[in-house]
């Protein structure tokens, strides 16, 4: 967070046709600068400009100029500047970077302030599993789709979370294999569900995919849980009423 | 019918624009899973990525953009796998294949 008085602003002047990776280089710069934790950097566009190699770039009636100069301001510590100085000499490319003394009068709030949602995040670390649940998307359950059944009946064991995947393109276990019209149109998905939770957990929900999975595939893989954050309850009271899953 | 086995599952990477022999690669690797008997394989469109060829790849614009990054989910035995892997050697140029390996349970209404 930037305090009061004494800061650096620094100013990155590059062309507007500059890509890095693919992506416009401007939009590189900034997400490093987010990323890093800048208090805060704009980019200004400007309507004529000429640079090193002395080339006039302006946008004319008829014709828009892509190499229009772009210009990236941010205010910081010194410390923290000089931290970013490396990456960004090497992200400029053959642009300019220019420093100047400055002092901060106020510096900016955040517009809300920044009290955390939840005091306390769950976290669980370590050994889990994947298991992936391959089906056909017509497959029905009860008359309903049995994609959503099965995250319906996720949810009410308390899983972890699941994701569900359409696929573009796809046979197996779900599909009857058709020699003579392999593949089949995409209006016929694929659906993989994705559900990650402790190996105990995913046992024990097993009973439940043999009654309602007639056709399809399981496939269980070890993963390691780095993080695992979610809302707690008592503070989404406030905003939505949590709807009761119907079976 | 239930069975359970030991498998391995490998995941291919690449995009929806690549080809093998003028066809899209996804179909063309699907078809030789299907030739090779494979147990199950599934193509997936991703809507934003970047991968070995440092390329942001979007599908903003699908179905107009065909630039969407693909993967491949498909399993099988180690054996049936080991049949495929020289093939996607010779047919994915840029991508990258990751294999773990996976548990199975297969859930069929074979006679």
């Amino acid at each position: 967070m930037l305090q009061p008085g004494k800061a650096v602003k620094v100013t990155i002047y590059l062309s507007d046709g500059a890509t890095h990776h693919g992506a416009p280089l401007y939009s590189s710069i900034l997400d490093f600068l987010f990323y890093r934790g800048v208090a805060g950097a704009t980019v200004t566009k400007g309507i004529a400009g000429f640079g090193a190699d002395h080339h006039m770039h302006a946008a004319h009636v008829v014709e828009i100029s892509d190499r229009l100069p772009i210009k990236i301001e941010f205010i910081e510590s010194r410390e923290k500047v000089e931290s970013l100085l490396g990456k960004l000499e090497e992200l400029a490319g053959s642009g300019l970077i220019e420093m100047q003394e400055t002092t901060v009068a106020k510096p900016a709030q955040p517009s809300k302030p920044n009290t955390p949602l939840t005091p306390e995040h769950l976290k669980i670390e370590g050994k889990a599993q994947m298991m992936r649940i391959f089906v056909s998307e017509e497959d029905r359950w009860k008359s309903k789709p049995l994609h959503e059944a099965l995250v319906e009946a996720m949810r009410a064991n308390d899983l972890a979370g699941v994701t569900v995947y359409r696929g573009i393109l796809g046979y197996g276990a779900h599909r009857r294999l058709h020699k003579d019209k392999p593949l089949v149109s995409s209006h016929h998905g694929s659906i993989m569900l994705s559900a990650i939770d402790t190996a105990d957990k995913l046992r024990a929900f097993l009973p439940i995919v043999d009654q309602m999975v007639a056709e399809g595939l399981v496939v269980f893989s070890d993963v390691d849980i780095v993080k695992y954050a979610y809302r707690a309850l008592e503070t989404e009271k406030e905003t939505a009423p949590i709807t009761p899953i119907q079976n | 019918m239930k069975e359970q086995f030991t498998a391995r599952m490998l995941r291919v990477h690449f995009g929806e624009d690549d080809r093998w022999h003028g066809k899209p690669l996804h179909e063309a690797i699907l078809s030789k899973c299907m030739e090779l008997g494979i147990a199950e394989a599934v193509v997936f469109r991703g809507i934003e990525g970047y991968g070995s060829a440092s390329r942001i790849r979007h599908a903003t614009h699908w179905p107009l953009s065909k630039d969407a990054p693909i993967q491949m989910s498909i399993i099988d035995t180690v054996e049936q796998i080991g049949k495929l892997t020289p093939w996607l050697d010779s047919m994915v140029e840029e991508g990258l294949v990751a294999a773990s390996a996976v548990e199975v349970i297969r859930y069929s209404q074979k006679q």
